[in-house]
């Protein structure tokens, strides 16, 4: 067995301590801010029956006239579709922050008609006493292309 | 002061070193399958500056934003690291630079808007295992050590909390009710938002999803027991909670991968080695050649007790 010195096993414990102390103390009082020490809050809220479910996508007119919903992944976009959701003040207050969409799409898609037009909207599924109930669309934010 | 030693070495057992050192050749070699699969975003991220909100641990370290070239080159350094650490090459100085540098990138890819939560026990996993440092004979390694056995006992401590902690969340958000998210309609809205699963098919029965909601909270508020169970009764919680992310892989798509791998660290893995000797050995017999020669080796390398 290799020996361990007396500060080498007081580091451990003392770091151990530690970690665990900022683990719990940030999942009971902090945000997401302090990861990797932050609260675990995926899926951790607690939505109502009644509550409101709601997926952000981007759509975009192209000269042709055809209207298309844009693919949010990184490989295409640059940007998530989680991304997009946690700035929507910023997009609505500025719309051209959808740009980065834009150019994802155009870069790969050179030989089809130019984008116009880009609408920031939602799918917003109502439950009624924790079923799903009726679907909407809600433009939120609308951005035309530089010509 | 018995009290403290017995605390002490329940934080350190002696392990064998050969386990840190297999687990370090998976881990090593999942982190640049995780920056290709899972956290693969940095670089494409780093092209939009007017979105970078930077974590307090960038703030706090005065971290540069993230560039092109910043991203490129962690990148350059994460795939170089890994090889040299996953051979238990420099494992103190590889296996250093993997942590500081994983941890930067991952950091990257939270910093849009988005923090993910599955990467707590790799990242801790990171920053204890070049703490163990050289291990002789490697795999082979017969020696056994404190400093193993604190390394693996961060790592399963880590492990377990993802769900504990996550728990603790629920009921914080919950505004400090156990009951508010297993009877909330949290399933439904998370197969509503990604219909892709097999989650679909169970959209008319919310009633299941919510006896699925208390399930999975009651074993995510209980899992720090794994850290006290042995033999039989940790494979099935390890095979419980395997099924738990295989369950909400298939329901929706969310896998908890770097989690799911760091539950190696509960694994008699000193085993493997001498296991693909004798089969190897085994093999040479039956293909009528003479035992290969590190059949003594075999013998030598006789299993150790995995204890700790």
């Amino acid at each position: 067995m290799r020996d361990i010195s007396k500060t080498s096993y007081a580091w451990r414990i003392a770091a151990t301590v530690l970690g665990i102390g900022l683990l719990l103390n940030g999942s009971l009082r902090m945000s997401d801010d302090v990861w990797p020490f932050g609260p675990l809050s995926q899926y951790a809220f607690s939505p109502a029956k009644d509550t409101t479910i709601v997926i952000t996508r981007v759509e975009g007119l192209l000269a042709d006239g055809n209207r298309i919903d844009l693919p949010l992944r990184v490989e295409t976009a640059g940007i998530s579709r989680a991304e997009i959701e946690a700035r929507i003040p910023q997009i609505t207050a500025d719309p051209s922050l959808l740009r980065s969409v834009a150019n994802g799409w155009t870069s790969r898609h050179r030989g089809e008609p130019a984008l116009i037009r880009l609408w920031l909207v939602q799918d917003q599924t109502r439950l009624v006493d924790g079923r799903v109930g009726p679907t909407r669309l809600v433009e939120l934010s609308t951005w035309e292309l530089p010509a | 002061m018995r009290i403290l030693r017995s605390v002490g070495s329940w934080f350190m057992p002696v392990v064998p070193d050969s386990r840190v050192a297999i687990l370090r050749t998976v881990l090593y070699l999942f982190v640049i399958i995780d920056i290709h699969l899972f956290v693969r975003d940095p670089i494409p991220l780093s092209r939009h500056p007017e979105l970078y909100q930077p974590l307090m641990i960038e703030r706090l370290l005065q971290l540069p934003p993230p560039s092109v070239p910043l991203t490129i080159t962690l990148y350059l350094i994460l795939m170089i690291g890994c090889l040299l650490a996953a051979s238990n090459v420099f494992p103190r100085l590889a296996g250093g630079v993997v942590a500081a540098a994983f941890t930067w990138w991952t950091a990257i890819g939270m910093s849009y808007g988005k923090v993910d939560h599955d990467h707590l026990a790799l990242v801790v996993a990171l920053s204890v295992l070049p703490t163990v440092g050289v291990i002789a004979d490697r795999w082979r390694s017969t020696d056994r050590s404190r400093q193993a056995g604190w390394a693996l006992k961060c790592i399963q401590i880590s492990v377990v909390f993802t769900y504990f902690l996550s728990a603790l969340t629920k009921i914080r958000s919950g505004g400090w009710s156990i009951t508010s998210w297993p009877e909330s309609s949290i399933l439904l809205w998370a197969i509503v938002r990604r219909p892709h699963g097999l989650g679909q098919f169970l959209v008319p029965y919310p009633e299941l999803l919510q006896l699925m909601q208390w399930l999975s909270f009651t074993a995510e508020l209980t899992a720090v027991v794994v850290l006290w169970l042995r033999g039989r009764a940790l494979l099935a919680a390890a095979v419980f909670w395997m099924g738990f992310h295989v369950f909400t892989l298939a329901m929706l798509y969310i896998h908890f991968a770097p989690t799911a791998i760091c539950w190696l660290a509960f694994a008699p893995l000193e085993r493997f080695g001498p296991w693909l000797r004798r089969v190897k050995a085994s093999r040479g017999q039956r293909a009528g050649r003479r035992p290969a020669g590190h059949a003594v080796s075999v013998l030598r390398d006789h299993p150790v007790d995995s204890g700790g």
